[in-house]
């Protein structure tokens, strides 16, 4: 049905070697077992013996970030928002910064998208999904692979409504599965790249088109496509865009980009300080020219949003190994691909290579294997990775092993992962 | 299992570490699961088998599963041992409680109750039992054992009056006085405790408060009697209270006798009660010959004496004695002495008899 069950004889080892001779930055063949010499600065904090491959949870901040989040707390760590100081000016600069370099990485512009900060991406579609108004949609429609935090609220969203939910499945290469007809004035909600195997929504500017075309309206969750894969969000006309700054090399935050139009259409209930210009006993006036703020109630975690600044700025100039992230992670996801297809034993639930690579060995506990490895100083998740309807409902899979890549992963750290992985499953076998 | 075996350890653990409690209340909720036959709701087996697995996962992964085994087997004996320790406990609590000893079947090694010489259980223990692989047999006469114990709970409460125990033919070490209450003591005249409690009566002045008497009572051994003359002795004894010598000392020839037994000592030191327990039948009898005439008794008297002694009559007493002893007053402990409402099962001190 999916994936590759492997049972060649080539060894990992015999592969990580063909692979050295041909991958190698800086003419440097890498062996099972290096210590890594080459990974960026900005993360010298990892040591030698740390391997950090969760980052499909949550990225490695790096040194930039880091310093941008302390600058703030250290030298202006004060309200943003209506303030007439110097230091409050001062984030409201940072932030509006912040908010330009968003829409700039994605394409887009002020005059037809605004930027909202939340808590995290599954908060940033609760408030878009629990604030749709009545009769607007004629149903919703989602993927069989989200995450939970798709999943969920269109369920809970649908029963509001009153409207039907439809479960699309995802092709292997991530395109959704529909017919033009099932978009009319639909509410398409699905992710651009799985966290379960990272493919991604081939067909989205298609989707987009049609959805547009019949009425519809599409959200994005982005959470797994804004650190290596923004080039397919951008300007694809998505009418919302939800993603987590803490999973592209930010603190712990959520963003919402979304078209004027939407936020407009918004039944806004969850509201508070911030969003209003006045209040009366029985009424009040929303903020007008900040439609952003529509989904901003309360205090923003001002830090958090300058770190993304930091974050989106370090993105655009950073070069690991003198090439582009993109290119970086390409060929290491290639690599720790390749590494674990040849060990016998290991059944990916990937098709191709891509950041996140899931992953079980039939007869052997993953949580366990996550254990095993930890000792190994190789942090890896294990589980359903909030995606039990797809894995555990509809596949009946096992709990999986995820193995989830960054700018910070070096060819060492691929290498003894697979190395490690190897050698646990021919013992434990 | 081993969410129960590693809740008692983590209970152990968290008693001196506070950072070990919180695992402990996990392993509580999986713990109480399956000992009420559900299925542990929560991965903390896995997890902690597996953190103790990944040491040796990273070096042999192949000891992996032998090992996982292993730890299995080890969560069964801590949970076997911590029953079985948690059941000794109670026992030995109840036994302290019931019988001044915490080990009923040889009071004397256990330390925590007053020092005495124990009555030693005949019934073979658990693990003879077990060694002669008469499983039924030992887990039935242990708790036949303990059933027992739990049984004799309410003597512990009841108010104890020396007179409803009084042997046949008893004496007083003084003149009896109505006006004073009863006690009564069970004594082996060889046992060393007994000769301690003589004394300690002696300095407190109980005989002066107390109408004593006492029941001889020679402790059973393995072969034969724990002490080789006691028996004898307590022949003596009970020969003098069937045949009363009226020596006119005032005090009964019987404790006339014990109180030699219990203070006095030889030329050269040595106490009689330990000469006594030293000698073979034929030379004990010489001395307490001896003693009879010393005390006053002439020739014919002795000989009456020694032949009562040797009578069905006396062995008829000695038997409904041990009667008394181990079925009414159900004592495990000699010396045990009935005064003031209580039993008191073995030594008592000075202070303690005032």
């Amino acid at each position: 049905m999916f994936g590759r069950h492997n049972s060649a004889p080539r060894t990992p080892e015999r592969a990580a070697s063909a692979r050295a001779s041909r991958t190698a930055p800086h003419g440097r063949a890498a062996r099972a077992g290096d210590i890594a010499t080459d990974r960026l600065a900005d993360f010298a904090y990892l040591a030698d013996t740390e391997i950090y491959l969760d980052a499909a949870c949550q990225s490695l901040r790096p040194a930039p970030v880091i310093r941008a989040v302390t600058d703030y707390y250290e030298t202006y760590n004060a309200c943003g928002g209506r303030v007439k100081y110097a230091w409050g000016k001062k984030v409201d600069e940072q932030v509006a910064a912040t908010r330009r370099a968003v829409l700039s990485l994605l394409g887009l512009s002020a005059r037809t998208h605004a930027v909202s900060f939340t808590l995290n991406t599954t908060y940033g579609i609760n408030l878009l999904l629990q604030q749709l108004p009545q009769g607007r949609y004629s149903r919703i429609i989602t993927s069989r692979i989200e995450h939970n935090s798709v999943f969920l609220p269109t369920i809970t969203a649908a029963r509001r409504l009153g409207i039907d939910r439809v479960v699309l499945d995802r092709a292997p290469d991530g395109a959704l599965e529909y017919s033009p007809t099932m978009l009319d004035g639909a509410l398409v909600v699905v992710s651009a790249a799985s966290n379960i195997d990272g493919r991604q929504l081939t067909n989205l500017t298609e989707l987009v088109a049609d959805a547009h075309q019949r009425g519809g309206t599409v959200i994005l969750d982005a959470a797994q496509a804004m650190a290596h894969g923004s080039a397919l969000l951008r300007a694809t006309g998505a009418d919302a865009i939800c993603f987590s700054a803490h999973k592209m090399y930010g603190a712990s935050l959520g963003v919402v980009v979304s078209t004027l139009d939407l936020l407009a259409s918004l039944d806004i209930s969850f509201i508070g300080g911030g969003m209003v210009s006045d209040v009366r006993e029985t009424s009040f006036d929303l903020v007008t020219g900040d439609p952003g703020s529509l989904l901003e109630p309360g205090l923003q975690a001002w830090g958090e949003i300058i770190a993304l600044g930091a974050a989106v700025s370090w993105m655009g100039t950073v070069r690991p190994g003198g090439q582009s992230p993109t290119a970086h992670v390409t060929q290491m996801s290639e690599r720790l691909f390749d590494g674990l297809a040849a060990i016998p034993g290991l059944t990916l639930v990937n098709t191709t290579a891509a950041p996140v690579i899931s992953m079980y060995a039939p007869g052997q506990d993953s949580h366990r294997l996550a254990v095993f490895l930890s000792q190994s100083g190789i942090m890896a998740r294990s589980g359903y990775f909030c995606a039990h309807h797809y894995l555990k409902d509809h596949l009946a899979l096992p709990p999986l092993l995820r193995l989830s890549l960054g700018l910070h992963t070096t060819e060492s750290d691929i290498d003894r992962t697979s190395a490690a992985l190897a050698r646990l499953l021919k013992g434990l076998s | 299992m081993f969410c129960i075996a590693a809740f008692i350890v983590l209970l152990v653990m968290g008693a001196v570490s506070a950072k070990y409690r919180r695992f402990a209340r996990i392993a509580w909720g999986c713990a109480v699961r399956r000992v009420t036959f559900r299925p542990c709701d929560t991965t903390f087996k896995q997890d902690l088998k597996d953190h103790l697995l990944a040491p040796i996962a990273v070096r042999t992964p192949r000891l992996v599963k032998p090992a996982s085994v292993g730890l299995e087997v080890v969560a069964w004996l801590v949970i076997l041992t911590t029953v079985w320790s948690g059941y000794t406990v109670v026992k030995s609590g109840l036994n302290l409680y019931v019988y001044g000893t915490c080990n009923k079947e040889n009071a004397e090694s256990c330390t925590l109750g007053a020092e005495a010489c124990a009555i030693p259980d005949q019934t073979p223990t658990f693990w003879g039992s077990i060694a002669e692989f008469d499983v039924i047999g030992a887990f039935g006469n242990e708790f036949s054992s303990l059933g027992e114990t739990i049984s004799q709970i309410p003597t512990r409460m009841q108010n104890w009056d020396a007179t409803e125990y009084l042997p046949a033919n008893e004496t007083y070490l003084t003149t009896f006085d109505e006006a004073k209450p009863t006690a009564l003591e069970v004594i082996d005249p060889g046992c060393q405790f007994c000769r301690q409690l003589f004394a300690n009566i002696e300095e407190a002045g109980f005989e002066n408060e107390y109408n004593l008497t006492y029941v001889p009572y020679p402790i059973e051994g393995e072969d034969g009697y724990k002490f080789p003359n006691s028996l004898l002795v307590t022949q003596y004894l009970e020969a003098l209270r069937v045949s009363p010598v009226d020596d006119g000392a005032g005090t009964p020839v019987d404790w006339q006798v014990l109180e030699r037994i219990f203070t006095g000592e030889t030329d050269n030191g040595v106490p009689f009660q330990s000469r006594i327990n030293g000698l073979d039948t034929d030379a004990a009898t010489a001395l307490l010959d001896g003693w009879l005439t010393e005390f006053g008794l002439d020739a014919d008297e002795v000989a009456t004496i020694k032949s009562v002694a040797a009578s069905d009559e006396v062995a008829d007493i000695i038997a409904s004695n041990k009667e008394l002893v181990e079925d009414e007053i159900h004592t495990v402990k000699v010396p045990t002495i009935i005064f003031d409402g209580r039993r008191h099962d073995g030594l008592v001190d000075v202070d303690g008899l005032k």
